[in-house]
C-alpha cells in the first residue's frame, strides 16, 4: 500500500473537507500516514497517544510493533473498505507504507452539554438529570441503572447518508424476544437517506403512519426509560437525539407522570383522576360549549342562561367564529411564546393574555364566557403535555362537531374517536389497553394506583415474560 | 373488501347484550305498556324479558354443542343451503325493521327534549356516519369500544334508578286489566325485544371460557333488573298518567328536578339515551352485515353498507316521520317480525337437538 496514494484517495473521497487532517511521517525507513477528521477527534489524545510515542519510535517499524506503540484504548484493525467510515466516526486511520494492515483508533470528541434536567419533565422529587445528544452518554446513564447482565444493547445504523447508530436497549429475560426481534428487522428494513432525530422513527416504526395518535412512547429521562424497561420494553436510542424512545407504547403512558412514583399512591390517583377531566375539558369543553349555545339552550339552568345570553348580546360573531377566533388567538400566542427567546416570549404572552383578552372583551368582540371556556381548555391541556398535539386536533374537531352536530354529534365524535383509537394496534398492543381491552391487573397503575408493594406482575397490555416483580413477602417481618 | 372480525371476549359480548336489553325499551315503551295494560304492563317487561333469558340459555347450549361452527354453518349443515339462506333472508328483515323502529322512536325523543324541531337530516347525519365506521372497525372494536363507555353508561343508569326512587308517587300496584287485555298488549308491543338474535349471528365470533357463562348472564340480568326497574319507578311516579310521558328514564327524574331543587339532571339520562343509541344502531348495522354476506356470499362488505343504509334513509325519510307512525309501525308490522326470535331459533334448536339424538343414538 502505498501511504501517499491511500491519503489523497481518502481526501478525494471525502471531497477534501476542510477539516481532514493527515501527517506522514517518516520512521525508522517505513513511512506511516495518519488520517482524520480535526473537527470530530480530541487533539491532546491524538498529540500524546499517537503522534508523539510514534515520532519518539527507535528502530524498524512493522505492523505489531505500531499496534504496542500507540496508546488509546480503542484500536482496531480494519479493511481497506472500512476506511472512510471509522474516519467519519472520529477515528484515527494509520497505514504503513507496503503493509496491507490498517489500524483504526478511536478518538472521538466533541463538545457535548452534559446531562441535565430536561424542560420538558421537570419533577418535585426524583432524579434530575436528562438524557443528551450523545448517545453513548445516554448508554452511560441508562447502564448506570442496571448493574446486571441482563441489559442488553443492540446497535442498528439507520440513514444510507447518515449512518445514525441507533441502540436496541432492553432487559434479556423481561422483553419479548420476538418484539425485540419485529422491531430490529423494521429498523433494517428502512430505507431513508437520513434520520436526524429520533421523531423520525416515530412514524417509520408505527402500525398506521398517516395515523395521528401516538404510537411509541418517548421520554428524556434515565428513570423513565428504565422504568418502562423494566416492564418488558425496548427502549431505542438515537445518536443525536436527547429523545430516547420506548416500544409497545400505549395511551396509558402519557397519562403517568415519574412524579407519580415519587409521592403517596393516594395523591397519585387523585392527580390521574385530575389528568383524565383536564383531557376531558381540553378535547370537549369548547364544542359542548358551544353546541349547548346553538343547540340545546333549553337544558341550561335559566340563571346560567340569562349569564351567556347578557354577555354575548353585544359580540358581533356567531358563537362558533367566537370560540375560533379565540382558539386561534391562544395558539398564535402560544407559538409566538415557543419561538421567541424567553425572555420576549413571556413579555408577549403576557401581553397577548391579559391586554388582548381583556381589551377584547371591553371591545365587545369576545365574550367572558368564551374566553373562560377557551382558557381553561387550554391550560387543562399541559396536564398531559405529551399529547398536547393530538389534543390540539381533537379539540378543533369537536368544536366543529358541536357547533354544527350538537350533543349529538360530540357523543358520536367521542364514540368515533374511540373506536379508531381501539382499532390502532402498535406491535400488537392495544392502544387504549388496559381500558380497553380491560385488563384488571393493570388497573393497579391506570386510573388508581396502588402502594408498589401490590404491583406484584409486569403489565398484561402487552407481551413480555410475565415474571414476578416483586416478592409479596420482602420487607416484611417474619 | 372483508372487514376483520377478530373474536370477542365474554366481557365485550356480555357489554354488548347489556345495551341490547336496553335501547328504546326506557323510552316510548313503558308508557305504551301502561296504556294498554295499566300497572301489568310491569309483568309484560318481566316475561319478555325472561323470554329473551331463555334465548340467551339457548345460545349456550347451541355453543356447547357446535364450540367452533358459526350459526349459518349449523343451519347449512341441518337445512340445507336454501335453508340457510331463507333464514338469514329473514333475519335481514328483523335487523332492518328493528333499527328503523329504534331510529325512529330516539330521533323523535331527541327532537323533542334537545334539538327542537331539527330536520331529520341532521339526525341521520349524526347516526349514519358513526354506526357505519363501528360496524366497518369489526366486531372487537365495537366490543371494546363499547366495554370503554360501559362504566359511563352503568353509573348514569343506576344514578337515573336511584334518583327516580325520590320521585315516586305510590306504592300500590292494582290489578284491574283482564288478561286477555294483558296478552293483547303483550303481543303488540312484543317489537322492542328479542334482539337477542344478534348473539346467534355473531356465535363464532365469540370466545366465552370454561365458567365465564356467567359474566354473560351476569350483566345480561343485571341490564334486565335495570329496565325492570326503570319500568316500575316511572309507572309508580305517575300512577295515572304514565300513557302520556313518553320518555320513561327522562321523566323519571323530573319530580326530583323540580321538586328537589337539583337542577337540570334529566340531562344525564339523555348521554346514556345517546350512548345507547349509538351502540344500539351499529348492532343491528352490524348484524345486517353479516346476514347479508350469508344471503350473498359473492359480494362484499360494502354492498350490504349501501344496501343498509340506502333502504333505511329511504324508510326513514319517506315513510316514517312521526310518533304515531312509529307507533303504528311497532305494534302493527313489527310483532310479525319478532316471530322470527321468539319462533323460529328455538324450532331450529330444537331440530339440532333432535338430529344430533338420533345421530348419536344410531
Amino acid at each position: 500500500m502505498q501511504v501517499k496514494k491511500e491519503i489523497e484517495q481518502i481526501k478525494q473521497k471525502l471531497h477534501n473537507s476542510v477539516d481532514v487532517a493527515d501527517r506522514v511521517i517518516e520512521i525508522g525507513g517505513t513511512t506511516v500516514g495518519l488520517v482524520y477528521l480535526k473537527s470530530m477527534t480530541d487533539n491532546a489524545i491524538f498529540s500524546g497517544y499517537i503522534f508523539e510515542p510514534l515520532a519518539k519510535f527507535e528502530g524498524e517499524l512493522n505492523f505489531e510493533e505500531l499496534k504496542k506503540t500507540i496508546r488509546p484504548n480503542d484500536v482496531t484493525e480494519i479493511k481497506e473498505d472500512e476506511i472512510v467510515k471509522n474516519v467519519l466516526k472520529g477515528a484515527v486511520v494509520i497505514f504503513l507504507e507496503n503493509s496491507e494492515q490498517i489500524l483504526s483508533a478511536d478518538i472521538l470528541k466533541f463538545n457535548m452539554r452534559p446531562p441535565s434536567e430536561p424542560p420538558t419533565s421537570p419533577v418535585i422529587m426524583g432524579p434530575r438529570e436528562g438524557f443528551t445528544e450523545d448517545y453513548k452518554t445516554n448508554i452511560t446513564l441508562i447502564r448506570r441503572r442496571f448493574h446486571d447482565e441482563n441489559l442488553a444493547l443492540e446497535s442498528v445504523l439507520v440513514g444510507e447518508e447518515t449512518q445514525t447508530q441507533v441502540i436496541l436497549a432492553y432487559l434479556d429475560g423481561v422483553v419479548d424476544k420476538k418484539l425485540v426481534k419485529k422491531i430490529k428487522k423494521k429498523l433494517e428494513d428502512i430505507k431513508i437517506d437520513g434520520i436526524v432525530d429520533s421523531y423520525y422513527l416515530v412514524t417509520l416504526l408505527s402500525s398506521r403512519p398517516n395515523s395521528f395518535l401516538k404510537q411509541v412512547g418517548s421520554a428524556e429521562k434515565p428513570d423513565i426509560i428504565a422504568a418502562k424497561m423494566l416492564e418488558g420494553r425496548v427502549a431505542l436510542i438515537v445518536d443525536g437525539s436527547p429523545i430516547v424512545l420506548t416500544i409497545p407504547f400505549v395511551f396509558l403512558e402519557d397519562l403517568q407522570s415519574s412524579n407519580d412514583y415519587y409521592t403517596n399512591y393516594l395523591y397519585s390517583t387523585l392527580i390521574r383522576f385530575v389528568r383524565i377531566v383536564a383531557i376531558l375539558l381540553a378535547t370537549l369543553g369548547p364544542g359542548t360549549f358551544i353546541a349547548l349555545q346553538l343547540f340545546h339552550y333549553n337544558v341550561l339552568p335559566f340563571k346560567y342562561l340569562i349569564t351567556i345570553a347578557d354577555s354575548t348580546q353585544q359580540v358581533p360573531f356567531t358563537p362558533f367564529i367566537e370560540i375560533l377566533f379565540i382558539l386561534l388567538l391562544f395558539q398564535i400566542l402560544y407559538e409566538v411564546s415557543l419561538r421567541l427567546p424567553s425572555y420576549l416570549g413571556l413579555a408577549t404572552s403576557v401581553v397577548g393574555a391579559l391586554i388582548l383578552g381583556d381589551t377584547g372583551v371591553k371591545a365587545g368582540l369576545i365574550s367572558p364566557p368564551a374566553v373562560i371556556v377557551v382558557a381553561i381548555a387550554k391550560i387543562a391541556l399541559y396536564t398531559v403535555p405529551e399529547q398536547s398535539s393530538q389534543i390540539t386536533i381533537l379539540q378543533y374537531v369537536f368544536l366543529l362537531i358541536g357547533a354544527s352536530l350538537g350533543l349529538l354529534g360530540l357523543i358520536g365524535g367521542m364514540i368515533y374517536f374511540l373506536a379508531y383509537a381501539n382499532s390502532v394496534e402498535n406491535f400488537d398492543t392495544p392502544y387504549l389497553a388496559p381500558f380497553s381491552p380491560f385488563i384488571l391487573s393493570d388497573n393497579k397503575d391506570a386510573l388508581f394506583k396502588v402502594p408498589l408493594e401490590e404491583m406484584t406482575n409486569l403489565p398484561k397490555s402487552f407481551k413480555n415474560e410475565n415474571k414476578e416483580r416483586f416478592d409479596e413477602s420482602s420487607g416484611q417481618e417474619h | 373488501m372483508r372487514v376483520l372480525d377478530r373474536n370477542i371476549n365474554a366481557w365485550q359480548f356480555g357489554i354488548l347484550i347489556f345495551i341490547l336489553m336496553f335501547a328504546n325499551k326506557m323510552l316510548v315503551l313503558p308508557s305504551l305498556l301502561f296504556e294498554g295494560a295499566k300497572m301489568q304492563g310491569f309483568f309484560i317487561v318481566v316475561f319478555l324479558f325472561g323470554l329473551e333469558m331463555a334465548l340467551l340459555g339457548l345460545f349456550f347450549y347451541l355453543k356447547k354443542q357446535y364450540p367452533t361452527e358459526s350459526f349459518a354453518q349449523i343451519l347449512q349443515y341441518k337445512f340445507k343451503n336454501v335453508g340457510k339462506v331463507i333464514f338469514y333472508t329473514l333475519f335481514l328483515v328483523f335487523f332492518l325493521s328493528k333499527a328503523v323502529l329504534l331510529y325512529n322512536v330516539t330521533y323523535i325523543f331527541f327532537r323533542n327534549m334537545i334539538y327542537k324541531d331539527t330536520s331529520n337530516f341532521l339526525i341521520l347525519f349524526c347516526f349514519l356516519p358513526i354506526i357505519n365506521h363501528l360496524a366497518i372497525s369489526g366486531l372487537r372494536v365495537m366490543g371494546r369500544t363499547a366495554q370503554l363507555f360501559f362504566p359511563v353508561m352503568l353509573l348514569i343508569v343506576t344514578f337515573c334508578i336511584v334518583v327516580g326512587f325520590f320521585g315516586i308517587n305510590s306504592t300500590v300496584i292494582w290489578f284491574d286489566v283482564p288478561f286477555i287485555k294483558i296478552l293483547g298488549t303483550l303481543l303488540r308491543h312484543i317489537a322492542p325485544f328479542g334482539d337477542m338474535l344478534f348473539i346467534f349471528i355473531i356465535m363464532d365470533k365469540v370466545v366465552i371460557k370454561k365458567g365465564q357463562w356467567k359474566i354473560v348472564f351476569s350483566l345480561t340480568g343485571t341490564a334486565a333488573v335495570f329496565v325492570i326497574l326503570i319500568n316500575l319507578i316511572y309507572m309508580l311516579s305517575y300512577t295515572y298518567t304514565s300513557f302520556m310521558h313518553p320518555y320513561a328514564i327522562f321523566e323519571i327524574m323530573s319530580f326530583v328536578r323540580e321538586y328537589g331543587g337539583l337542577g337540570r339532571i334529566d340531562i344525564i339520562s339523555m348521554i346514556v339515551i345517546i350512548l345507547f343509541a349509538y351502540f344500539h344502531l351499529a348492532i343491528y348495522l352490524k348484524s345486517f352485515m353479516l346476514c347479508f354476506e350469508q344471503v350473498f356470499p359473492k359480494l362484499n362488505c360494502i354492498y350490504s353498507l349501501v344496501t343498509f343504509n340506502f333502504i333505511f334513509v329511504i324508510i326513514v325519510i319517506f315513510f316514517i316521520i312521526n310518533l304515531e307512525t312509529t307507533v303504528v309501525f311497532g305494534e302493527q308490522i313489527l310483532p310479525y317480525v319478532i316471530v322470527i326470535p321468539y319462533l323460529l331459533l328455538p324450532i331450529i334448536a330444537v331440530t339440532c337437538l333432535f338430529k344430533k339424538r338420533k345421530k348419536e343414538g344410531k
